[in-house]
């Protein structure tokens, strides 16, 4: 047996994935049988394509075996499962891959001397496909806004799309075009540092590509920064998969929020036990994983804040998208915001 | 080497559009043959996964018909068309191909606007070249 990046052949069948398990909740799904049934007869099940990868698995496993990073292996090469929008953005990022016109942002903004980027993501997507009373663009705007007022003055990098989709979906031929394409345009652009606002790009940026620069979110930028902000908000904060339990980031967004005046106050499941909003890398949205972010929702709602606070725009997306769902049902009285639009709305016109 | 001719598709809605081709037809008006028609119910029918799908196959420009604002068979199945238009134009923009798709209103009477139409998009997209993807399709 080959030792794989996985671990997987370290996994002695305990089973504690299968209980801590999120999915588990509303599907029968069985990551310590996926394990055994690769161990031991080298087959799949359609198990796999439920996994949401959000890593809790990980998190608790005694023997360090990375679920997730094994199901992104042996996803590749198989037939995809259910994928969210018809897999509209899925296409698209194909298309994108295969153009060389294409780009995330058609904005030029910033200092164009500058040696610190700043990637939106594919922010203007979402604006177009989802139906929601939600601004993702506004999360751009606020991002390089926040920067400004540090003195960071940042250049917009029109770059492709991250291919973190394209990768979890099992598309790694079209992920290595987009990272091809994609480095050349950041070793191209002469910035020092690259900074995010998305927890995907994060992650994908940070461990999937081997990039000469620093990679930076923006929580870990701001959260020393003093951006003259007192608020004194109740607010919570809904840890995304990928800067949480995968790039290990729980402070920074806390840090930042405390320090513009906030009072974070926790959830039920926070930090690295957080629950994840059910649609990582645009799968899996259907009735099952609307019952975790229902869950999710309600656990905001027990906490009393007025502001639900994410830095991943499909987290940001989903949850916005449940909350309307649920209008007629269930009242939940607080906003979901990104953490940056949170943070710019109460700097006003500064 | 031959001259380039492009490919293009057309979606009619069932009740105006359409109904207006076949006027362009029956009064024998002349329009390029570059054009293939696809005949759908309402042109809301029309998803972005449709456009996009058509692009990644290689088809050089699409022309999307309905009904006039106000005539549509099922009530305000074109305004939709209209809003997702307008965001798909957006988003081809982004992908370098925002010139490549057109959405024009064609009632059951305007044959001769239905000729006018597909005349004028097919020299645009002469004028434009082939798609991008062309070469990198499922045709070789």
């Amino acid at each position: 047996m080959t030792i794989t990046s996985s671990n997987i052949q370290l996994c002695y069948q305990c089973g504690k994935c299968t209980a801590i398990c999120p999915v588990r909740r509303v599907i029968k799904t069985s990551p310590r049988n996926t394990i055994y049934l690769n161990n031991v007869y080298r087959t799949t099940s359609d198990d796999i394509w439920n996994c949401l990868t959000c890593g809790l698995c990980y998190d608790g496993c005694p023997q360090g075996v990375d679920y997730p990073e094994f199901i992104k292996e042996v996803r590749d090469s198989n037939e995809n499962g259910d994928i969210a929008h018809k897999g509209v953005f899925t296409l698209i990022s194909d298309l994108m891959a295969d153009l060389d016109e294409s780009k995330t942002s058609l904005e030029e903004v910033g200092n164009n001397d500058s040696k610190i980027g700043y990637y939106p993501g594919c922010l203007d997507f979402h604006d177009m496909f989802f139906e929601l009373d939600v601004d993702f663009k506004s999360i751009a705007d606020s991002s390089v806004k926040l920067l400004k007022s540090i003195d960071q003055d940042p250049k917009l990098i029109q770059m492709k799309c991250c291919g973190h989709d394209q990768l979890w979906q099992g598309d790694k031929g079209t992920f290595e075009k987009l990272k091809e394409q994609n480095t050349r345009l950041i070793k191209e652009s002469g910035i020092e540092k690259l900074v995010t606002s998305c927890a995907e790009c994060y992650r994908t940026l940070s461990l999937d590509y081997d990039l000469p620069i620093e990679v930076v979110h923006i929580s870990q930028v701001l959260k020393d920064a003093d951006l003259g902000i007192d608020s004194g908000i109740k607010v919570t904060y809904h840890d995304a998969c990928r800067l949480g339990r995968h790039m290990g980031e729980y402070d920074a967004p806390r840090d930042t929020l405390a320090n513009a005046g906030s009072e974070v106050v926790e959830m039920k499941h926070n930090r690295n036990d957080a629950w994840c909003c059910g649609v990582s890398s645009m799968m899996n949205c259907d009735d099952k994983s609307k019952a975790l972010r229902k869950a999710r929702l309600d656990e905001a709602k027990a906490t009393n804040a007025e502001v639900l606070i994410t830095t991943c725009p499909k987290c940001l997306a989903h949850l916005n998208c449940m909350k309307d769902e649920q209008e007629s049902v269930e009242q939940y009285d607080y906003d979901i915001k990104d953490l940056t639009v949170f943070l710019a709305g109460q700097m006003g016109g500064k | 080497m031959t001259e380039f001719e492009p490919d293009i598709l057309t979606f009619c809605c069932n009740w105006c559009s359409y109904a207006g081709a076949d006027l362009a037809g029956v009064s024998r008006l002349q329009y390029p043959t570059n054009s293939r028609i696809i005949r759908v119910m309402c042109s809301s029918r029309i998803e972005p996964i449709h456009i996009l799908e058509a692009f990644k196959e290689g088809t050089d420009g699409i022309l999307v018909t309905g009904c006039h604002i106000g005539d549509c068979h099922y009530i305000e199945g074109n305004v939709h068309t209209d809003e997702r238009m307008k965001e798909m134009v957006d988003a081809l923009e982004h992908l370098g191909l925002g010139q490549r798709l057109h959405l024009e209103w064609v009632s059951a009477a305007e044959g001769k606007k239905f000729q006018e139409t597909i005349t004028d998009f097919v020299e645009k997209i002469r004028a434009l070249g082939p798609n991008p993807l062309k070469h990198k399709g499922v045709e070789e």
